[in-house]
């Protein structure tokens, strides 16, 4: 070995040692990144139950917004205000839910979700305020019949929202209230959380009396009632 | 010299495997970790694991494609990153096939043809584009796996 290649060498193996150095921190903080970034994850995963609720709100079922707690037929609804599917399914069955809500015949439990993005739980919140003020059919209606062309646009702002509410002929203060202050934000947690605890895959989903509705009967109103008046609906 | 050439390409191309499965990863990773209720839907909607195992891998899950993509794209455990991203493609593609196979639609919420569409129709396509690009994604992963040696990497050369 000539002396050049004994330095080259020397050289090198610094070279190396210095790497290894940088090289065991990066792996230490990439390790770092995925552990505090998973264990985080889990631990977040669970019902908030000091988020403040609308009144309409029972814990245990799922922290829906409910009507007819004591009617026989319970109709659980899962939907999320930006979904277009769920626009159409509302287009064509609103009529018939919201007339067995309001006759008292349904235990309907609604589960405002906001899978689809920031513009759901901002509509999902602002419904909740609505709830608070006994409007939270119209609400529902008005947000699906106002429903932007494209998802998390824009269009649903805190003022927007306060604009439908008054539509719908919700005046008091206490809802703009609420929904400047982002009252019920963390309470679409809650309702995001027990929708993925019952498997809940996509919107919109019904639960008669716990069994999921067939696909077929959403789109189609014959179908839909058939399976209401089947499992019990008078 | 022709030699020489050759191993240069072939540390181009580990190099530019990495940053294609390392930047797939990287992309799926960080927008489920920024959707964690989306992230446990998209494991629920196969319908393999039971609902409170398939959420809590929901949440892990992106963490993990985060960790190995980055020590992909750094170069890092070359070798064993490569292999675990293969794997973790190998899993998408059994996941995908079997819920084909068993007409699961496959994309969670509300964006219409996941595979299935409302009439019960099912859209082999779907399926099928998804199984490929994740096939494409499993040779890189050989790639990188059987040539582990490329350019810009933090491991040592010397031992590879």
């Amino acid at each position: 070995m000539t002396m050049a290649d004994k330095d080259k060498k020397a050289k090198k193996s610094k070279l190396e040692g210095k790497d290894t150095g940088t090289r065991n921190i990066v792996i230490g903080m990439i390790l770092l990144v995925i552990l505090v970034g998973a264990i985080t994850a889990v631990a977040k995963n669970h019902a908030n139950t000091g988020a403040s609720a609308p009144s309409a709100v029972a814990a245990n079922d799922g922290y829906g917004i409910e009507f007819n707690k004591s009617a026989p037929v319970k109709v659980d609804i899962y939907e999320d205000f930006q979904c277009p599917h769920c626009r159409d399914f509302e287009a064509i069955n609103n009529q018939y839910v919201n007339t067995l809500v309001t006759s008292g015949k349904i235990h309907a439990v609604f589960h405002p979700m906001s899978f689809i993005g920031p513009e759901s739980i901002l509509t999902a919140a602002a419904a909740a305020c609505a709830s608070d003020q006994g409007k939270f059919l119209e609400m529902h209606k008005a947000l699906y019949q106002q429903q932007p062309a494209t998802e998390n646009s824009g269009a649903w702002t805190n003022a927007s929202l306060i604009k439908l509410g008054q539509s719908v002929g919700i005046n008091a203060s206490s809802f703009t209230q609420c929904v400047n202050s982002g009252k019920y934000l963390n309470w679409t947690k809650n309702i995001e959380d027990y929708a993925g605890q019952q498997n809940v895959n996509s919107t919109p989903t019904l639960l008669l009396n716990g069994k999921a509705l067939p696909q077929a009967d959403y789109l189609d109103p014959a179908a839909f009632q058939a399976a209401f008046e089947a499992a019990g609906v008078k | 010299m022709k030699k020489f050439f050759t191993v240069n390409l072939q540390e181009w191309l580990t190099l530019l495997f990495r940053l294609i499965l390392g930047g797939v990863l990287l992309a799926a990773g960080w927008i489920k970790a920024m959707a964690p209720s989306e992230a446990q839907a998209s494991v629920r909607v196969y319908q393999v694991l039971p609902v409170k195992v398939a959420n809590t891998f929901g949440l892990v899950l992106p963490w993990l494609e985060i960790g190995i993509a980055l020590l992909l794209i750094l170069g890092i455990w070359v070798k064993w990153s490569g292999l675990s991203g293969g794997a973790l493609m190998l899993l998408f593609i059994i996941a995908i096939g079997q819920a084909w196979a068993r007409k699961l639609p496959i994309n969670c919420g509300c964006f219409g043809n996941g595979g299935v569409t409302a009439d019960g129709k099912v859209h082999p396509w779907v399926y099928a584009t998804e199984i490929m690009r994740d096939c494409g994604l499993v040779l890189c992963a050989g790639f990188i796996a059987r040539f582990p040696r490329g350019k810009f990497s933090l491991d040592d050369k010397t031992t590879i």
